[in-house]
């Protein structure tokens, strides 16, 4: 009795007898959805609906935008606008920031070449030496960024920009 | 008494299906699980590097970077444990890359496809390069990802790029009748500054949708009856799961990027006419340099095989095939007959030319 429950528990499924049937009907259905997607006319309605949906709330997402941004200039706190050209500017600081890191690379490589750099012979190794980097990755990854020797230096670098 | 337990079994079988179909449909599965660090992160772009699990001395000498779609989540190519394009190649001794384009704000509208291909994808190789401690590489790139890699393959064809690998790449798009998604983006019905002007990036729910809905019975009804007919086969429950997983964790495509798709593209077709200018810069296809592998879905809907093929004419590339496989736009790479078809002929290809 207990197999036959067990058998039951496992493959009873209600919609099983109507299986075929659907299947038939979902393959009909399918083919006609294609063939209805691929013409001018539903290229034509969806466009339209589009449009007319982004139309319709063009005037409100305008005025909220101009409510928020009077709000956010009585809350003297920066506006969408001057947080995204902020974000901007970061990562072109980055980039530059990139640009030396990958300098810095080419001029160790070349002290090393000539064996005269005080880090020749380490450098390739520190170089392919992944170091953790806080507050990134998952469970699986190990958040490395730029080799563990060059970074103090860069920070240098900038610090004495700043003074 | 018998049918009495027979009614409770049957009850319970019924509940316990439910629980599955609820579980799988509102829950994340865990896929990208094959050990990785970043090594380079630039705004959200993030560069990974796969560890390796073979004996250096039975490494392959090119380290290979995989480029995946701007407005996808690049951890199909990592899909789950045993079932995963990334944890193939690293166990066939590559030392593997992936590029994560990352998630675009609204600080990120203004990112064309040149800033992709010529700012962000050549600092990533800059530092592939670097760790490997090689000058030349391979690089795989799938969908927009192909089309990235192949404006930075044409441009750049002396920067060390030996082998390209395309994936269902949409180069070409003269014939509109075949591609879905260019009469729907048609400029006398499909008003790309309206969305753009309202959202400033391709919403990823429009993307979504919109991908969707080239075959909306098959991705709105079908496969959720696929599901519940296999609920009581574990290995199926658990690839749909993961697959879900990677389906419903959609990005937005960056608007300056959805505009030049949409209009130099779809259509003004001006890549594969040697018209596409990036940075100043013509893309002249006829530069391309590294040996180059097309791959084609046979019953890709997304990007038909008319838009993929016509690449090896124009490619300047001596060692150029174009392989043609069965399944879908993304079943290719992620269905489950990929680690018997496409997975070992990319790598026999790869491997005959990263020694």
């Amino acid at each position: 009795m207990s197999e036959t429950q067990e058998k039951t528990s496992k493959t009873y499924d209600p919609f099983e007898p109507f299986r075929s049937m659907r299947d038939t009907y979902l393959d009909a259905m399918a083919k006609a959805m294609v063939e209805t997607v691929n013409t001018e006319a539903y290229a034509q309605a969806t466009g339209a609906m589009l449009e007319g949906y982004l139309t319709a709330i063009a005037p409100f997402r305008e005025a909220l935008d101009k409510s928020m941004l009077q709000t956010l200039q009585q809350m003297e706190l920066p506006s969408r606008q001057e947080v995204a050209a902020l974000a901007e500017r970061f990562t072109n600081l980055e980039m530059r920031l990139d640009d030396m890191d990958a300098k810095l690379d080419a001029i160790r490589k070349h002290m090393e070449q000539n064996g005269s750099g005080p880090q020749s012979g380490v450098g390739k190794a520190a170089a392919a030496t992944p170091t953790p980097r806080t507050g990134e990755g998952g469970d699986h990854e190990t958040a490395v960024s730029r080799p563990g020797a060059r970074q103090p230096f860069v920070r240098r670098k900038l610090s004495r920009t700043r003074r | 008494m018998e049918p009495a337990f027979a009614m409770s079994g049957a009850v319970a079988g019924f509940e316990k299906r439910l629980r599955t179909f609820n579980r799988v449909l509102t829950t994340r599965a865990p896929i990208a699980q094959t050990p990785k660090d970043l090594v380079w992160a630039l705004n959200k772009a993030k560069l990974y590097r796969y560890r390796p699990t073979v004996d250096p001395t039975h490494q392959h000498r090119l380290p290979l970077l995989l480029i995946f779609a701007i407005m996808n989540r690049p951890s199909i190519l990592d899909l789950r444990p045993g079932h995963s394009f990334v944890e193939y190649m690293v166990g066939r001794g590559y030392d593997v890359y992936l590029l994560d384009w990352g998630a675009p704000g609204y600080e990120d509208r203004h990112l064309k496809l040149d800033d992709y291909a010529l700012e962000y994808l050549p600092r990533a190789i800059r530092k592939v390069k670097a760790i490997a401690g090689v000058e030349e590489f391979s690089m795989l790139g799938w969908c927009i990802g192909a089309i990235l890699t192949t404006i930075y393959a044409a441009l750049r064809p002396d920067e060390g790029l030996r082998n390209l690998l395309l994936l269902t790449a949409p180069l070409d798009f003269s014939n509109r009748n075949s591609v879905t998604f260019a009469r729907w983006t048609d400029e006398r019905y499909f008003k790309v500054e309206l969305i753009l002007d309202a959202f400033g990036n391709m919403p990823a729910e429009m993307i979504d949708s919109g991908a969707k809905a080239l075959k909306p019975i098959e991705n709105y009804i079908t496969n959720y009856c696929k599901l519940w007919d296999n609920l009581d086969d574990p290995r199926v429950v658990e690839s749909w799961h993961a697959m879900n997983t990677w389906v419903t964790d959609n990005i937005p495509m960056a608007g300056a990027a959805y505009r030049q798709l949409i209009v130099e593209l779809y259509r003004q077709n001006r890549l594969i006419r040697n018209e596409l200018v990036v940075r100043g810069e013509r893309v002249d296809l006829g530069r391309m340099r590294a040996n180059l592998l097309t791959v084609i879905a046979e019953g890709d809907h997304i990007t038909p095989a008319c838009q993929s093929e016509t690449l090896l004419a124009k490619a300047g590339s001596r060692d150029k095939e174009l392989y043609r496989i069965p399944g879908g736009h993304i079943g290719m790479m992620a269905g489950s007959g990929a680690p018997r078809t496409t997975w070992p002929h990319i790598e026999k290809w790869l491997s005959a030319r990263s020694g």
